[in-house]
């Protein structure tokens, strides 16, 4: 798994390539904490992510937890249809702000 | 191209081969495969004289080079060699190991050779490796330097012992894609492999060797789907089980699924199908099992008619259905492997053993 991340002032993209599994999701979960200050607007790129278990899924669903705690907005971009699958399967299709 | 005939091989008594009937023609594509033991090794080297057989007849472009006359060499020469364990000579570079035959044998000039061996290179993707030593390569890489090898030698045929056996599991498909690509090209391959997939993806015909005969031959499709012999259709069947010990003290995910994508590849499983079993198994064992039981064997049996899997997990001790726990902790995985799975069953067998059985 990589996360690349750009940051313009309050807005920050995330691109994620790979997969994010039991062992990687952790990773970027404190990858995502480290760029977190003063963040209120989160777009989450999953052109890239070929595979994702239980545990990337909460990793996102703790960062929409959090940008709604502060005011702020998600956005999960460039699903593919593997990953879209998932996302219908366990209902985070309605959870989250796709685009 | 080549006519085996009632060729035979005994090994302290023991006769390997009994009696082998087999025609290779030219630009086939042929794996042979069987289980342990049945003498497809001994038949592969018997075809290069690498063995000396105890009987019969193998004919090649018309002479039988069992009748004591033939040039063994010039034989040779006609049969590029893919061994397990690579044969590579470590002192030498890649670039020297390729082209050391074609100069001293084919009587090359070396620059010639080198030229030869750099388009070689490329073929197998290792071109920036000439200058290398083998040490310094991977077992996938050193395997397709043997490949390029054994074509510089411009055989009319290559024969592969067991080319990916030796190999660590994430490199096997690089040997496997480079094998597929020569099979396209038109030059005739034999094959002993256990890479069941691969077997029916490129092969023109397969032989499922038992008994010291070739047991079964047929066009790879119609033998795998419809085998016409009891024992070819229970080796079929046998190969389709996946077992393994879960130890949660040492559960290593990357590695566990790189054996069981092995395995899935073998069942001839597509991508997708493999994909999803990963997300099942990853959900089940590391969020669903582990937090409640230490240790667990797993069995998976791949139907190869359907290619539906059905999985067995049996433990000692904590009872109850995983699948069932109230823990808030596995309420993603469990939605998950229940929206995957087809069926599912909880029981305590007579000796006190957990068991749980799930039909994708």
């Amino acid at each position: 798994m990589k996360a690349v991340f750009d940051k313009n002032a309050n807005s920050l993209t995330v691109s994620v390539e790979g997969s994010i599994d039991t062992v990687t999701a952790p990773e970027l979960d404190s990858q995502l904490q480290a760029n977190w200050e003063g963040i209120t607007e989160l777009i989450m790129d999953l052109a890239a992510v070929d595979y994702i278990s239980s545990a990337g899924l909460r990793v996102i669903l703790m960062a929409n937890q959090q940008m709604e705690d502060c005011d702020g907005s998600m956005t999960v971009r460039n699903v593919n249809d593997d990953i879209k699958e998932i996302f219908e399967m366990t209902g985070f299709d309605s959870l989250l702000n796709l685009e | 191209m080549i006519e085996v005939k009632n060729l035979k091989k005994i090994y302290n008594g023991n006769a390997v081969l009994k009696d082998v009937n087999a025609v290779i023609r030219k630009g086939e594509v042929i794996s042979i495969i069987g289980p342990s033991g049945t003498g497809k090794s001994t038949f592969l080297r018997c075809l290069n004289l690498l063995e000396q057989p105890d009987g019969g007849e193998i004919w090649i472009d018309g002479k039988n080079i069992l009748d004591g006359k033939t040039d063994i060499a010039a034989i040779r020469r006609k049969m590029g060699m893919v061994f397990q364990s690579f044969n590579l000579f470590g002192h030498l570079t890649v670039l020297e190991n390729i082209t050391l035959a074609p100069v001293s044998l084919l009587n090359k000039s070396r620059e010639e050779a080198e030229a030869e061996a750099m388009k070689l290179l490329k073929l197998v993707g290792l071109a920036n490796k000439a200058h290398a030593l083998p040490g310094e390569l991977s077992g996938g890489q050193q395997q397709r330097i043997a490949i390029a090898r054994a074509l510089a030698m411009e055989p009319e045929i290559i024969l592969f012992d067991e080319p990916t056996s030796a190999l660590d599991p994430t490199m096997v498909n690089e040997v496997l894609s480079v094998m597929r690509s020569l099979a396209k090209t038109g030059i005739t391959m034999l094959i002993v492999t256990h890479e069941m997939r691969f077997a029916r993806d490129v092969s023109s015909r397969i032989f499922y060797m038992d008994e010291g005969i070739v047991y079964e031959e047929g066009p790879a499709k119609e033998l795998f789907e419809n085998p016409s012999k009891t024992k070819t259709r229970a080796f079929l069947r046998r190969i389709g089980m996946f077992n393994s010990t879960l130890n949660k003290a040492d559960f290593d995910l990357y590695h566990f699924m790189g054996l069981f994508t092995e395995f899935a590849e073998k069942q001839m499983l597509d991508a997708k199908q493999i994909k999803t079993l990963h997300l099942v198994l990853e959900e089940l064992l590391v969020n669903i099992i582990f937090p409640e039981i230490e240790l667990a064997e797993l069995e998976i049996g791949i139907s190869e008619e359907t290619k539906q899997s059905e999985l067995r997990i049996t433990w000692h001790g904590s009872a109850g259905n995983p699948l069932e726990s109230a823990s808030e902790a596995g309420e993603l995985a469990r939605m998950i492997v229940k929206k995957r799975t087809s069926s599912s069953e909880y029981s305590v067998l007579e000796n006190g053993v957990n068991q749980l059985f799930i039909k994708f």
